[in-house]
């Protein structure tokens, strides 16, 4: 009987090496065509030149997070692609700089181009030329529709208006004046959002807006305006505002007492959270600016890499930030990358 | 014998260290399949562009047949008579036939519709399910009866377990290889080739039990053979089936562990969405690589301490019973649920691997316990039925578990939306939605943790009971024996 069983335990033993002798084959195999694969080509290196507005704005900074993580996970992932960001911003906004580094990528050789425009025209002409010379350009956040560029990841400004009005007529209980703050008139984007914002209304018949004041895009233009407005009319239930502007101070404290004016804005980057807490602003239209970087990214290596078909026009989810999730908003703009964020919102 | 004295098991009751690893092999096969499809499915979707909706349908559809086929299964290998035993020819056929169902159902060839690929692999699912149930019912079952030992089913119970962990290590795993490039040109590639090396594996180690395990009851039982003609002799044997759920079905030891194990697993399993969404969006504020190298680490200790936890158990259910151990590990579990609460901590990230090793220990004790429980069951069963029936008591209680984790796969979607959850907002949800989110997440394994101690308290097979059990079996059984023996018509 022991007998019988130690032939058993024996054959075990056979069986279980064979097993892992062919496991073991499978594998080096798999190994074997792999290093075949690597003697014989080389790990593609695809560079991205990311051109932001400007550096010294931390949307961008954020942005230019989730292009470097998104080329590490790419890079980590694909054992045959390296992504590599070549981060190449203005340190001011300038449209003419912008245009010189796209030349410059021309001549480089770099295969890919991301690029926020800061004035569509200059743009425009630069990335036909390096799209003539064969450089693939994707846009984000600020677009160049006329060019040559294949695909432009940003938001429906159009929506975003429509999206400001309802939840400020739901503020007001869809009744009042409210006026529209409006930023620069020739900004493209920003006249979207208007637009969005008058149609909507229509939907709401109780609700009058008493103007769309247009000012240059500062702090202290914006408060000028507001402060006006509101002594012309002292009974304005709401403001919709295309942009953040007026946040970018201290001097909204003094134009307005908390929650008496209800306040819709475009942005929620952090120096603005502080009126979210206070009731100065009761809903933010926050951007995940990070996915500028994360999205545009994967979207050229889809299209150059993986050959694969993209939409013309990807759309940015909007986040709405209120009370409520001013907690988790700054902890996600902190993973973002955006620093200075007040511990106390982080720990709510 | 006093109620504090500790039974020693007698060398003849004690399974060979060799066929406890045989039958350990079995349970690295059990849970290889059990979890393989699950983590294979997304190349359906990913890779072939089928709908999830559809992927969805294909993981519940099986989950039905399995409720006809396990009990039926069951049934056959209870009632099996063989001189190869009543469960080791089905493990040793069943090992073969699904490890080459599985190798060929992952297959898919490229070009074909959606609906294609929808029934190739709706059919390849019910023929590997139903070669599954083939292999996994009569081994659970045998590991009910492989020894008569109260002490020694839960040593068994504890290698199988501690073997079984190394399926569950492997199988995240998965999803890498398929879609690694330096191997394969795509995911599908990567699924056909991973699914044949995962059918060879099954074929050659799962009949391993068949091979190296011996049956306790082969030929002790009288054999009961339908002579009549075919259609009476189903009728009757669908008699005897439906007569046997019943009376299995209604017995209440059996019901205790059903659920005890319903109402902790299901627990863990319903909030296991949860624990990865509050770590990635609430604890990491969204940064999802932040979040799946905590998710990692939070798995690496879980597996670490699950081991642990099992070797521990085992060794102190030998000291103080079951039914205690059992209760201990829960309450060690509900310890590290209610932790959750405080340990997940935006501010201090890292903690939320410390809830991990007590939850461990509540998971690791229960699939180690909860089958050396039933083979008790299955003796006070044959007490007072004069049947054995344990590939009926596995196939329910393992088609409980798994109808369970159905439901709770099903449900979790619900909870999350219940919850305010939009997956748009990413990290920047609501408090009140992260509130809902870790009282969903800390509640719910927490309760049935409670319950399932609440349970088990009142099961009446203690140790003394046990042994009591079968020494009064042991005396049918020699009776038996020798009133056959001097049966002239035997």
């Amino acid at each position: 009987m022991k007998k019988r069983f130690l032939i058993k335990t024996r054959i075990t033993q056979q069986l279980t090496a064979l097993f892992l002798t062919a496991l073991l084959v499978a594998i080096s195999g798999c190994g074997d065509a792999d290093m075949e694969g690597e003697g014989t080509h080389n790990k593609e290196t695809i560079v991205i030149t990311m051109i932001a507005k400007s550096s010294a704005n931390p949307v961008f900074i954020s942005a230019k997070t989730g292009a470097l993580k998104t080329a590490e996970s790419l890079t980590e992932k694909y054992s045959k692609l390296k992504v590599v960001i070549d981060w190449q911003t203005p340190a001011n906004e300038s449209a003419s700089e912008q245009a010189e580094i796209i030349r410059n990528v021309v001549k480089n050789g770099n295969k890919a181009i991301i690029v926020s425009c800061s004035d569509e025209d200059t743009l425009t002409q630069a990335i036909n030329y390096a799209v003539d010379n064969g450089v693939e350009v994707m846009t984000f956040d600020s677009d160049a529709p006329n060019s040559k560029r294949f695909a432009f990841y940003g938001p429906d400004d159009l929506e975003m208006g429509k999206k400001l009005m309802n939840e400020l007529a739901g503020l007001i209980d869809g009744k009042g004046k409210i006026a529209i703050l409006g930023g620069n008139r020739m900004a493209n984007n920003l006249q979207e959002r208007v637009k969005g914002i008058t149609k909507t209304a229509a939907d709401y018949p109780d609700i009058e807006i008493v103007g769309t004041y247009y000012h240059p895009e500062t702090e202290a233009e914006a408060i000028a305006v507001m402060n006006e407005v509101i002594k012309l009319y002292p009974d304005l239930k709401g403001w919709a505002m295309v942009g953040s502007w007026a946040f970018f101070g201290e001097r909204l404290k003094d134009v307005i007492e908390p929650g008496t004016i209800k306040i819709v804005a475009v942005d929620a980057l952090p120096v603005q959270l502080k009126y979210i807490e206070k009731n100065y602003v009761q809903v933010l239209l926050g951007q995940p600016t990070f996915t500028w970087g994360e999205i545009s990214v994967e979207t050229v290596i889809d299209k150059i890499y993986f050959n694969k078909k993209i939409e013309g026009i990807i759309r940015l989810k909007i986040i709405p930030v209120t009370i409520e999730n001013l907690g988790g908003w700054s902890r996600q703009l902190k993973a973002w990358g955006y620093k200075d964020i007040p511990e106390k919102y982080l720990e709510m | 014998m006093s109620s504090k004295e500790i039974h020693k098991t007698a060398s003849k009751d004690k399974i060979p260290n060799s066929q406890k690893f045989a039958y350990g092999l079995g349970s690295i096969v059990n849970n290889l399949l059990g979890g393989a499809i699950g983590y294979m499915s997304i190349v359906l979707n990913v890779g072939l562009g089928i709908n999830p909706a559809l992927v969805g349908t294909l993981q519940a559809i099986p989950r039905l047949t399995d409720a006809l086929t396990d009990p039926i299964m069951g049934y056959i290998s209870d009632n099996t008579r063989s001189k190869y035993g009543r469960r080791r020819p089905y493990i040793f056929i069943g090992a073969i036939l699904v490890g080459l169902t599985f190798a060929l159902m992952w297959q898919l060839p490229e070009g074909y519709s959606e609906m294609f690929y929808f029934w190739f692999f709706l059919i390849g699912s019910i023929i590997f399910y139903l070669f599954y149930t083939m292999f996994a019912t009569p081994w659970v079952a045998l590991g009910y009866e492989l020894t008569s030992d109260y002490h020694e089913r839960t040593r068994l119970m504890g290698v199988m377990n501690f073997m079984g962990q190394f399926a569950w290590i492997t199988l995240p795993w998965f999803y890498a290889f398929m879609e690694n490039d330096r191997f394969f040109s795509d995911s599908v590639q990567g699924a056909r080739t991973l699914a044949i090396l995962i059918g060879v594996f099954v074929a050659v180690v799962g009949i391993m039990p068949a091979i190296f395990t011996r049956e306790r009851f082969v030929g002790q039982d009288k054999e009961v053979r339908i002579k009549n003609k075919f259609v009476e002799g189903l009728k009757k044997n669908v008699a005897l089936f439906f007569k046997g759920l019943l009376i299995t079905i209604k017995r209440v030891e059996f019901l205790k562990l059903c659920a005890g194990t319903f109402f902790v697993f299901n627990g863990i399993m319903l909030v296991g969405a949860f624990s990865s969404y509050i770590t990635i969006f609430y604890v990491c504020g969204g940064d999802k690589s932040m979040g799946a190298y905590y998710m990692g680490l939070f798995g690496t200790v879980t597996t670490i301490s699950t081991l642990a936890a099992i070797a521990a158990v085992t060794w102190i259910s030998s000291r103080i019973g079951k039914r205690k151990t059992f209760i201990i590990a829960t309450a060690i579990m509900f310890f590290g649920s209610l932790l959750k609460w405080f340990c997940y901590d935006p501010m201090v990230p890292w903690m939320v691997v410390i809830p991990a090793p007590f939850i461990a220990v509540g998971m690791g004790a229960l699939f180690t316990l909860m089958g050396s429980m039933i083979a008790d069951v299955c003796d006070l069963d044959e007490l007072e039925t004069g049947e054995r029936r344990e590939g009926m008591f596995g196939s329910i209680y393992w088609w409980m578990v798994k109808l369970g984790m159905a439901i709770a796969f099903g449900l979790s979607g619900f909870l999350l939306n219940g919850t305010g959850f939009v997956v748009d907002f990413g990290g920047a949800q609501t408090s009140s939605t992260f509130f809902w989110m870790r009282v969903v997440d800390v509640g719910i394994p927490a309760v049935g943790a409670l319950i399932a101690i609440y349970s088990i308290a009142s099961f009446k097979i203690t140790e003394e009971k046990s042994y009591e059990i079968r020494s009064e079996l042991e005396k049918r059984r020699n009776k038996s024996i020798s009133v056959e023996k001097i049966s002239p018509s035997t």
